[in-house]
């Protein structure tokens, strides 16, 4: 189920973020995060993103990170800066993974307009401003996880107090 | 090839098993939708939609739905495709495919092209389709390494294989629950709604005959797929195989 979900966001991305995947065709790219019991590989082929768990397939690159790096690359940080820290292991063709970088950072989705085709404008309004404050948390931190934690905790510790409409008469 | 196939439990001459196969097609196509509804408890129908976001497919992809019968992943597919892309709804039996031609012009669905073919002889050039699909079909087929090859054939360099089909369950207790249920509740249901209990009959017998998911999905690859993946879906009472042609 895992592979699924990630398979049907990623070409969710490719196809709503004027993404052009013909650079990486008939690439394979392994994939795992060391956080996380996550190592796929994903078979770029036809303009799209197979992710696949196969021992056997030879892959072009093998790309080893932390899911906070992850985040970083999302955010933009350039990958040869995070090679020289370490932050991220690479076996293989670097220009494959440059182009997977290349790939997921030019994703640019208007979260709104895409989601008001299914919930309506009103639902999609109010979710692309809670994903605003989302991507705000979280490019403001070093760590976008421990960031998006607590923010959560917070809120349920302290929620806001909804505004209320004094009657100004009394 | 031998000269001897199996038709359920039964040793059939292999010229003879397409013969039967369309017999109990024949027999059941007015009432195959109801009977799917009522034999997997509408089940069916979330094995179908898993299947279709499954795919990848596209606005102007290209989508071959063989053992189709009545439509209802031609009609999916033809929403995901769109005016740009093209469904080809196929079949081995003319009255199932009737029935989806009925199907779908009652739904308002058009644009959808109907072909009677064997899947064994795929009458489409090499490289055509995005997605080739087959659901619930594959183990009516005689020769099913052959029908695996020429869907690799039409298939683009990068599409899609999806086959959808009744499976093996590791449990235990599934196991004796679904053979209770297939050779005593599925023929008697099969007897009262279709008045057809040798048809259910057969069904029953041709599920514990088709290969189980590690073997068909070697035989996917010995079809000459690059990568073959296999879900498994209701405790492996069916599994969805994925092959991607390299």
């Amino acid at each position: 189920m895992q592979h699924f979900v990630l398979e049907q966001a990623l070409n969710f991305l490719i196809q709503n973020g004027d993404v052009n995947l013909e650079p990486l065709d008939q690439k394979i790219i392994r994939f795992s995060l060391k956080d996380l019991p996550l190592e796929v590989d994903f078979v770029c082929t036809n303009n799209r993103i197979f992710v696949v768990n196969d021992i056997n397939n030879v892959s072009d690159v093998d790309i080893k990170l932390t899911a906070n790096v992850f985040f970083a690359l999302f955010k933009g940080e350039d990958l040869t800066d995070l090679l020289k820290q370490d932050k991220i292991i690479i076996h293989g063709d670097v220009k494959t993974a440059q182009l997977l970088v290349d790939m997921l950072q030019a994703v640019d989705i208007d979260v709104e307009e895409t989601l008001s085709q299914y919930t309506g404008d009103i639902v999609a309004h109010e979710i692309g401003k809670i994903t605003g404050e989302i991507k705000k948390i979280t490019q403001e931190s070093s760590n976008p996880l421990e960031a998006l934690k607590d923010s959560v905790s917070n809120f349920l510790i302290n929620p806001s107090v909804p505004k209320t409409y004094k009657n100004n008469k009394h | 090839m031998d000269n001897t196939t199996h038709f359920g439990f039964k040793d059939v001459a292999t010229k003879d098993k397409q013969g039967m196969v369309r017999g109990v097609f024949d027999s059941v196509a007015s009432k195959y939708d109801l009977m799917n509804d009522v034999l997997s408890f509408g089940a069916h129908r979330l094995w179908k939609r898993y299947t279709i976001a499954s795919s990848n497919v596209k606005t102007g992809d290209k989508v071959l739905d063989i053992a189709g019968g009545t439509g209802d992943l031609a009609i999916e597919f033809r929403k995901k495709v769109g005016d740009s892309g093209q469904v080809v709804l196929s079949d081995i039996n003319a009255a199932m495919l009737g029935e989806g031609r009925k199907n779908l012009t009652n739904k308002g669905i058009f644009g959808v092209d109907f072909v009677q073919l064997n899947a064994q002889y795929l009458p489409f050039e090499d490289n055509t389709f995005d997605c080739v699909s087959i659901a619930f079909g594959l183990r009516n087929v005689t020769d099913k390494d052959q029908a695996l090859r020429e869907m690799r054939r039409i298939l683009k360099p990068g599409g899609c294989l999806l086959i959808l089909e009744f499976s093996t369950t590791d449990s235990e207790f599934l196991k004796k629950f679904y053979d209770f249920y297939s050779f005593n509740i599925m023929p008697k249901l099969g007897e009262i709604i279709a008045d057809d209990k040798d048809s259910y009959q057969y069904l029953a017998e041709s599920i514990r005959k088709h290969p189980d998911q590690e073997t068909l999905k070697d035989m996917v690859l010995e079809a000459g797929f690059g990568f073959c993946e296999y879900h498994n879906l209701s405790g492996g009472i069916v599994a969805l195989h994925k092959g991607i042609k390299a």
